[in-house]
Formats: structure tokens, sequence, C-alpha cells
């Protein structure tokens, strides 16, 4: 219980400012990574027409996503954005999922993690917004309906961030600490097999993707 | 008889854990009956399916249960847990942890029932698909557990971060202002999203071969519809872990509590309300499948829309929190 809450950091004093590293969260971001890769190489090192079970689940992630984003951004912008989907997607999958294992922890329960995930994708949205419209358009956007609601529009876009990064967050945190709390009233006996299922792959899944499709979203409804 | 702070943490802890489970207790109730009266009334259809849907009620009920037992287990680790503290501060967090899981637990006590009521109605009527019913329930009464997570998290962290060396006043108006924002903001939060999730199950009963769509525009409605929950937990955050100075007048104090109950009470409404344009956009994708592009523009942008007085509350929270 005692190390509900704890975070390992590196402190460093650079030229008067403090620079603060989560050490834990930042070697899980690279053990993640590096599954990720080492995925990948499984999948496509030896590709066939009859495929192995590994391309089979490759092709099987990135189809659905590739068609999900299709769906929402239309054929053009899904070229070039489907990459990033499927990207994200993975890398937060494998981010929730790698709890399971004992002294692995979430790299998105660390909450930089999904803050910079989704300041990502709001500059995505935000330059294909300029991109699409010109940027003379996106700026009369914020004036809508009415120009004394732009201080509004402004917070409302950036509460969009704020509430993207807090939902991953929450989630996984508050999974987490559930497991945690249970297993030690319990003395570990019966429950956390069944709990680590529950918060870890099957919460962990539904909120990778709601991240996702969130996303989408917004880069959608930036660009009509 | 003495009252030194020992005594006092023991009162609040014991008056916390009975509004835990006290408040916790309501949603899922409501909840869980509700399921039964439609898979009842489902079996009265569809008597043939009858053992289907009653597996399909139970599974719905326990996931609406887990609200409660989120606060039940609150409620015990404040009965059985020696807090060790020197300041007054914790005797308002066991209190303020206790409120904010109990009122956390409501909505989505209630909420989780919706979907489950609907998906046993939808094995009554299309009994083909119940697997993927059933799958569809699921994620979605997983989902509108989210609020009460949240409400959890925030319990946890008044319960085991340690406050004590923050400056009594103003910090004990903080703690209870933070426990009550996540907590009232989840109610609305976790009602809208069941809404959501009960037509998603009612749209794939309708219609199986959209299933997959439903389920993807489910969880976007459910997710939007949660944004006043989030900003109730971010509130919380920002009044936990702000260096509040020290004072001695009550101000202050009172403006981080009315921040609290400025977003609490602010995010139960925009829950509510964007529950139910996600629930007619959902309903209506699953009717007419040519046009549900813009159905969901027209749900994002009508969302956006309700929530704004969510947004209205949050400033009015950030300013009382750091500019009186």
């Amino acid at each position: 219980m005692e190390d509900l809450g704890k975070i390992s950091q590196l402190v460093i004093d650079i030229a008067g400012y403090q620079l603060v590293f989560n050490l834990k969260a930042m070697l899980m971001t690279w053990v993640v990574i590096l599954l990720l890769l080492l995925f990948g190489w499984a999948c496509a090192s030896r590709r066939a027409m009859v495929p192995t079970r590994f391309q089979v689940l490759g092709e099987l992630l990135v189809s659905k996503l590739y068609e999900l984003t299709e769906d929402a951004m239309g054929k053009t912008l899904a070229r070039t954005y489907a990459p990033m989907i499927c990207a994200l997607f993975m890398f937060l999958l494998l981010c929730n999922w790698i709890g399971i294992i004992p002294h692995l922890e979430e790299p998105t329960k660390d909450l930089n993690t999904p803050l910079s995930l989704g300041l990502m994708g709001f500059a995505i949205a935000h330059y294909v917004g300029i991109k699409t419209k010109g940027f003379k358009a996106y700026i009369k956007e914020y004036f809508q309906p009415m120009f004394f609601m732009m201080p509004l529009n402004l917070i409302g876009e950036l509460a969009k961030v704020v509430s993207i990064s807090f939902r991953l967050f929450g989630n996984i945190m508050g999974g987490s600490i559930i497991i945690l709390v249970v297993s030690y009233l319990t003395y570990d006996i019966l429950f956390p097999p069944f709990l680590n299922a529950f918060f870890g792959f099957f919460v962990g899944a539904i909120q990778a993707f709601v991240f996702t499709m969130l996303t989408i979203v917004y880069i959608a409804t930036q660009a009509k | 008889m003495e009252f030194d702070i020992p005594t006092w943490i023991k009162v609040g802890a014991y008056a916390g854990s009975g509004l835990a489970i006290g408040l916790g207790a309501i949603g899922a109730a409501i909840g869980e009956g509700y399921t039964a009266a439609q898979a009842t009334a489902a079996i009265s259809r569809n008597p043939a399916r009858s053992g289907e849907i009653f597996k399909s009620m139970l599974v719905g009920q326990a996931i609406a249960e887990s609200a409660s037992i989120f606060a039940l287990v609150v409620a015990m680790v404040l009965l059985f847990t020696t807090f060790q503290s020197d300041s007054f501060i914790m005797v308002w967090a066991v209190l303020a942890s206790g409120l904010c899981m109990g009122l956390g637990a409501i909505g989505a006590g209630i909420g989780a029932g919706f979907p489950a009521a609907a998906a046993c109605e939808g094995i009554g009527r299309q009994p083909g698909i119940s697997g993927r019913l059933t799958t569809n329930m699921l994620i979605g009464s997983a989902v509108c557990q989210t609020p009460s997570i949240f409400a959890l998290v925030i319990a946890f962290i008044l319960l085991f971060t340690g406050l004590d060396n923050n400056p009594l006043s103003p910090t004990w108006a903080a703690v209870l202002g933070a426990g009550l924002a996540t907590g009232l903001s989840a109610i609305g939060a976790g009602l809208g999203s069941g809404l959501v999730a009960a037509s998603s199950c009612e749209g794939i009963s309708r219609q199986p071969t959209s299933a997959t769509v439903m389920t993807n525009s489910m969880l976007l409605g459910q997710a939007i519809t949660q944004t006043t929950a989030i900003y109730g937990l971010l509130i919380s955050f920002i009044l936990l872990f702000k260096a509040h100075p020290a004072t001695e007048s009550l101000a202050p104090a009172m403006a981080l509590l009315g921040s609290g109950l400025c977003m609490g009470i602010g995010g139960i409404g925009p829950g509510i309300g964007e529950g139910f344009t996600a629930q007619a956009a959902v309903r209506w994708m699953a009717r007419e499948k040519d046009s549900i592009g813009d159905l969901t523009r027209t749900m994002l942008i009508g969302m956006a829309v309700a929530e704004s007085t969510g947004i209205y509350a949050m400033v009015i929270s950030l300013i009382l929190i750091f500019v009186i």
C-alpha cells in the first residue's frame, strides 16, 4: 500500500531550471517501443501468400484501423494519417497491457504520456484544419456563432486535450489502484487474476480504442 | 471524553465510511432493479429464451454493481485502516474520500443498468445475436464505470497522499472541494453514458448487420458524454496538488470549497444532456444506415453545445481557485 502514488524521479539542475525525469515511465515506454518493433519485425519479415500467424494479426490490425480512419476522414486524408493512427493504437494498447506483467508498469499511468499524445493529436488536427480550410476560414470558425463566443470556443478546444488525456490517465491509474488495494485487502488470494483481466486487458483495450477514435474524430471535424 | 486528533480522524472515517456505502448503494440498486424488470418483460415476450435472458441479466447486474463494490472497498478501508496524522486535514480528507466515492457511484450504478436492460430486451427480440449483444453490453457498461473509477482515484489520493504539511486553512476546504467536484460530476456522466450504451444495444438487436458501427459510435458518444466528469477530475487534481498559501481568513477557503461545488454540480446536467443527444443519435444510426456520417456530425456538434454550460462551470471554478 505504501507505494501508492510513488514516482521514481531523476531531477537535474541545468542553468537554474529543474529538469525532472520520471524514470520508470520512460523505461517502460522504451520497453513498449522495443516490443512493438519486435512485433513489426515478426509480422513483416517472412511475408508470403500463405501468411504466418503474426502476419495475419498484423494485417488484421492495419486493415481494420485503416477502414476506421477512412470512414471518418475520407480517402485522401486517410492515406496520410492512417499509419499514424495504427501506430497510436498499437502503442496505447501495449502500454495499457504491459502492467499485467508483475514489476512492469503502464507508461499511460503517468499523466505525461497521455498528455503528450493528446497534444500531438491536437497539433495534427489543427494543422489539418488550417491546411484544408485555409487560415482565414480556420480563424473564422472561432467566431461562430457570434464574435463574443471566441474565448469559450478557444477554451472548448483546449478542454478537448484535457479530456482526452485525463480519460486515459484516470482509467489506467484507477485500474491499477483498484488492483493494488484489493490485492492488499485479500492478501493476493483469488482476486488479482480476474481484476487484471478486467482492468488490464478489457478496460485497457477499450480505452486505447477510445483514445484512437477520438483522435480520428478531432482530425476529421477540423477537416470538415 | 477527550477529543484529540486521532479521535476526530476516527469520527471522520466512520462518517465517511457510512456515506461511501450508503450513497454508493443507491445507484447500483436502481440499475439492477431496472435490469431485472426489463428481463422479466423480455422473458414474457419470448419464454423459449428465458435461460439466455436470465444469464445476460445476471452478467449485466454484476457489472452494474461494480461501482457499489468500489464504494464498499473504500468503506472497508476507512473502517479498518488507522490513519496516522497530526493534522486536522486528515479528518476532512477521510470524510471527503467517503463522500466522493459514495456520490461517484450513484450515476455509474444507474447508468450501467440501462445497457443490461436493453441487452435482455434485445435477446428477447433477436435471439440469434445474443453473443454480440452481450459483448456490446459488457463494453458499454464497463465504460459507464469510468466516472466511478475517477471517484475511486480521488478517494484513494485523499487517503494516502500526505497533505499534512500543508496549512490547515485553506487546505481543509480544498480537500472537501476536491471530493465534491469529482463525486458530484460523476453522477451525470455515469447516467448519460448508460443511456448511450442502452440505445446501442437496442440498435444492434434491431439491425444486427451494423453491429460494429453501433459499438464504435457508442464508444464515441460515451467518451464525449463523460467529458464533464473529466473536468471534475481536473479540478480535484488542481485543488489537491496546488500549493495554497496559508490564510487566517475564511474567504479563500470558501472559494476553494465553492470551486469544487461549482464544478461538481455544474457537471451533472451536461452529462445527462449529452447522454440524451448521443442516445438518440445512436438509436437513429441503427435505423438510418445511409446517413451515419451526418448523424455523427450533428451528434458531435450538439454535444459540444450541450457541454458549454459545463465549460462555464469549469471556467468559474478555475477563477475561484486561481484569481480569487
